[in-house]
């Protein structure tokens, strides 16, 4: 399965792939192993139902959203590149990328972004906003079925309420941003990806 | 050093420091009373005791001579014991008290060096008295001065972050431990045969036994000296989390190396045997916690009926997992943070209110007794205990310890660093270095030593060096030099249901990433082991209906509770607080402003509604409060604002109101209009904005609006509390009830 893998995915485009996204070799190697088992068509991209098949996915909560969140805007396939780019908004950050400098336009995995790409998870309509209703739909998703509106809604005026600086009931991006300042989020947000 | 902060507005206005000394002068004259007490009059007074505890015994006196029938009579014999230990008790925390009253050398000198300077203090006055002092004894120490602490640490641990960090924790207590204890072993061993003949008799199983007492973290100076600074959360459980878990090396190898130093050899298997004994110290002292854990949490399911008891119950299974770990020679100060880690979330759940605020007011002043009788009775043993100084080895112990740990820290994180996420950098390293603070579990282990080793008494003393050195030296300037570097502190933040919601939204996304790529890492364990536990553990171990309620919605009804409360006492009960931080006010404020929505919308079946909810809630709220800090009972807003008696005097009065509401209900002739709607649909027309929705019961809230305006000022508690309303889950049940 390895060796076939990397027979596939051409070396320059391994290449771009480590430009774009800061993957090491053996991690983009190791990836795309994952993307081609889960490619059940064996047509080089993956559908909404490939994702669908992993069982974990299924009861997680967020399931769908996470699924969407690796399909851009409209299309239904996604391939290896656009695999990856998703994936690298969840790298850790390294020390040395830290110190570089503002010309280079910020990698996938900056803090910024991170917070971009769980903003976007919850603004559906793309808006630049979260809206009482989106909040309430992600908070009707967690929390399951038993809680009533009621409730459901009076936690998410309160939400609103803390976040909201500019008085417009939403939740901005910045907003967003200011609220999870105490929050680690380059540790809360990154996985490990093995060497 | 508990109550640093709200004494620091008193000291200021304390009397001039003279006062202060007088007070402290006093102190000392009553501990040297009662310690000449029961030594020093013990003579006369036995056979004083002797002859008048006959008299109530013998009425009829068998001498012949009639005495006199004695009006009064002194028995000390009798109480001597009990009256013994409580007046050294109420010595420690005397003493505790004055420190606070004398301003300036409480900010500089944490409190540990006071106590221990105040026990060195009573013992050289017992001594110059020429009287026998009472000692540091093991068991005394291990058996009831250590678990309390250690429980306090055990159950409000921060299991977020403990078990983030848990791979570096455990990388450094084990890993970490056995470094020290070799290198500063064979380092002594190396320097003793090089020094002249007064070390030669000191063999290597010796020198080794030594390195193992002497390098072990201690968690009593640790939190002692780390409370007082507020550093930041990931530092802390670093360090404070490898005080804890080097427990079990410390047991194995002082427990190998005291068995060969009677033997003489060790060989190869006996090392094998070594580790295969430390799996199961560690392990075994783990689940003999968890067990009783789960006891405890199984049990606190059923207090319902006697609530009265529910605290003891969590400090004696607690008790009894330390003592059964301690029989097998487990580990058991693991056996103890496991029994509160596993039992803390099942039992606040169960637990009332007021069984809560027991619980941990309880261990918090056990704990903090604990540690002041530790470091008062640390000095009073360093001045009776049997010295034997020796400068070579004394100093070498204490350079051989900073040295050894500061390249222990450097090593280890250099690997460390390679598999966190987040590195460690230099500072955290120096501050990591520069907290291994050592302190009484190595003295107690010293001691512990049997008395045919002929080093013992230049072992205590060179232990004793080093662990005043650690809190006196280090303690005193660790707090200079975090400010000095600018370390991160504590941030003291209050919960925030934002904070809650996306941190769970987090874990969330992150699990589902995990499974995306096939890597089954920390979220993944994490999400497997919280769903295991919400679909088989809570049922068995959490009374009724809680036991299904998300997590998310306890947190928002305890954030929910808080506000409420501080609402009540701030603001007179009569109007709504008009002060901007009411959460509910602006709730409905903004709200009707922008969407053109009456006020009240609280309909007749809210009402009906929150009444019910209240009459439930108002008995068993329960706060629960992040306290990351032993101590810092104030970082509780709740009590930083409210004082007891106001407390309950508004709460006193907000039940009178709310019980003349339930009567005046049934009465009015709106009573009988209120039919009780179907819970959900009532929330979707409240929540829903369609405007067809909202014109279509304009009219009919209209006429309700005018009715309830008046109720409405009156009503406003209620409306405070409309946040706590919790139709949901509990409606149906409490209709049931």
């Amino acid at each position: 399965m390895g060796s076939r893998a990397s027979t596939l995915l051409r070396d320059e485009e391994i290449e771009e792939i480590k430009k774009e996204t800061g993957f090491s070799h053996s991690q983009i190697t190791r990836l795309y192993s994952r993307f081609t088992s889960l490619d059940k068509g064996e047509n080089g991209t993956l559908s909404r139902e490939d994702f669908q098949r992993i069982p974990e996915l299924a009861i997680n909560p967020l399931g769908d959203r996470i699924i969407n969140a690796f399909f851009p805007e409209g299309e239904d396939q996604v391939n290896f590149r656009g695999f990856m780019r998703t994936l690298a908004h969840f790298r850790p950050i390294e020390d040395n990328e830290k110190s570089k400098n503002a010309a280079v336009s910020e990698p996938l995995n900056s803090r910024t972004n991170k917070l971009m790409f769980a903003f976007r998870l919850y603004d559906l309509d793309r808006d630049d906003k979260i809206s009482r209703d989106e909040l309430l739909q992600v908070l009707r998703m967690m929390v399951g079925v038993n809680i009533s509106d009621d409730q459901l809604g009076s936690i998410a005026d309160r939400t609103i309420q803390e976040a909201d600086t500019n008085g417009d009931n939403s939740i901005s991006f910045n907003e967003f941003i200011k609220v999870l300042e105490k929050v680690d989020v380059e540790q809360k947000m990154s996985i490990r990806f093995l060497h | 050093m508990t109550m640093c902060e709200p004494r620091a507005a008193r000291r200021s206005a304390a009397g001039p420091p003279l006062t202060g000394f007088v007070c402290v002068l006093l102190l000392v004259c009553v501990s040297v009373a009662s310690a000449s007490l029961d030594v020093g009059n013990n003579e006369t007074r036995r056979t004083a005791a002797a002859e008048t505890a006959e008299d109530p015994h013998h009425p009829t006196n068998s001498t012949g001579l009639k005495k006199a029938f004695p009006v009064l009579a002194l028995n000390y014999d009798y109480v001597r014991k009990p009256f013994e230990i409580a007046l050294w008790i109420l010595l420690a925390l005397l003493m505790k008290l004055g420190f606070h009253i004398i301003p300036r050398v409480s900010n500089v000198v944490p409190e540990s060096c006071l106590l221990i300077g105040v026990g060195l203090l009573v013992g050289g006055i017992i001594r110059a008295i020429r009287e026998e002092a009472p000692v540091l004894n093991t068991e005394l120490f291990f058996l009831y001065l250590l678990p309390p602490i250690i429980l306090d640490a055990g159950y409000f641990l921060p299991i977020r972050a403990f078990t983030e960090n848990m791979g570096t924790i455990l990388v450094f207590a084990v890993v970490g431990t056995l470094w020290n204890a070799f290198f500063i072993g064979g380092m002594i061993f190396g320097v003793c045969q090089i020094e002249g003949a007064q070390l030669a008799g000191v063999d290597l199983l010796s020198c080794l036994l030594f390195g193992t007492i002497v390098s072990a973290v201690d968690p009593v100076a640790v939190l002692a000296v780390f409370e007082e600074i507020h550093i930041n959360e990931l530092l802390y459980i670093l360090v404070f989390g490898e005080s804890l878990l080097n427990d079990a090396v410390t047991v194995v190898l002082y427990h190998l190396f005291e068995e060969f130093s009677h033997a003489g050899t060790v060989t190869v298997a006996d090392a094998f045997l070594g580790i295969a004994c430390f799996f199961v110290v560690s392990l075994g002292g783990i689940m003999v916690g968890a067990i009783y854990g789960l006891l405890g949490a199984f049990t606190s399911r059923f207090t319902s009926h006697t609530r009265v008891i529910e605290p003891l119950f969590v400090f004696l299974y607690s008790y009894m997992a330390y003592l059964s770990a301690e029989v097998f020679h487990l580990s058991g100060i693991m056996s103890l943070i496991a029994c509160g880690v596993t039992m803390r979330p099942y039992v606040e759940a169960n637990v009332s209110h007021k069984s809560y605020t027991t619980i941990k007011y309880f261990m918090k002043m056990w704990s903090s007794v604990s540690e002041t009788l530790i470091f008062i009775f640390l000095g009073v043993s360093t001045v009776a205990g049997p010295h034997a100084w020796n400068w070579t080895f004394v100093i070498l112990t204490v350079v051989l310890c900073l040295v050894s740990r500061v390249l222990g820290v450097i090593g280890l994180t250099y690997i460390i660093n390679k598999f966190r996420i987040v590195k460690l950098t230099k500072k955290d390293q120096f501050i990591m270095a520069y907290g291994g603070l050592r302190g009484a579990i190595a003295f107690s282990l010293g001691f512990l030593l049997t008395d045919d080793n002929e080093m013992k008494s230049m072992f205590l003393t060179a232990i004793i060096t080093v662990i005043f050195f650690t809190v006196i030296v280090q303690g005193m300037t660790i707090r200079p030099l975090v400010e000095l570097l600018a370390v991160k502190r504590k941030n003291e933040s209050k919960g925030s249901i934002n904070e809650e919601i996306h941190t769970q939204f987090l874990d969330h996304l992150l699990t589902g990433i995990e499974d995306v790529c096939g890597h089954y890492g920390h979220h993944h364990w994490k999400d497997k082991l919280n769903r295991f536990n919400k679909t088989y553990v809570k049922r068995w171990l959490i009374a009724g209906e809680r036991s299904t309620e998300p997590q998310l919605i306890s947190f928002y009804n305890k954030m929910e509770m808080k506000q409420a409360m501080m609402l009540v006492e701030s603001g007179s009960a009569a109007r709504p607080p008009t002060h901007a931080s009411s959460v509910s006010m602006q709730n409905i404020q903004p709200r009707e402003s922008a969407r053109g929505r009456a006020i009240p919308s609280i309909s007749k079946s809210r009402e009906q509604e929150i009444r019910k909810v209240l009459r439930g809630h108002l008995q068993n709220t329960r706060q629960r409060l992040r306290s990351y800090s032993r101590h810092d009972l104030l970082v509780d807003p709740f009590e930083d604002h409210v004082s007891e008696v106001r407390f309950r005097k508004q709460r006193v009065e907000m039940e009178r109101r709310h019980r003349v509401y339930t009567y005046d209900d049934g009465e009015s002739p709106r009573g009988r209009a209120a039919q009780p709607r179907p819970g959900p649909a009532d929330g979707v027309s409240l929540v829903s904005e369609s405007p067809p929705g909202l014109g279509a019961r304009g009219p009919d809230q209209e006429q309700e609006v005018q009715e309830e305006k008046e109720e409405q000022e009156e009503q406003d508690q209620l409306k405070l509390s409309r946040c706590l309303s919790d139709p949901g889950p509990n409606h149906n049940k409490e209709e049931e009830e």
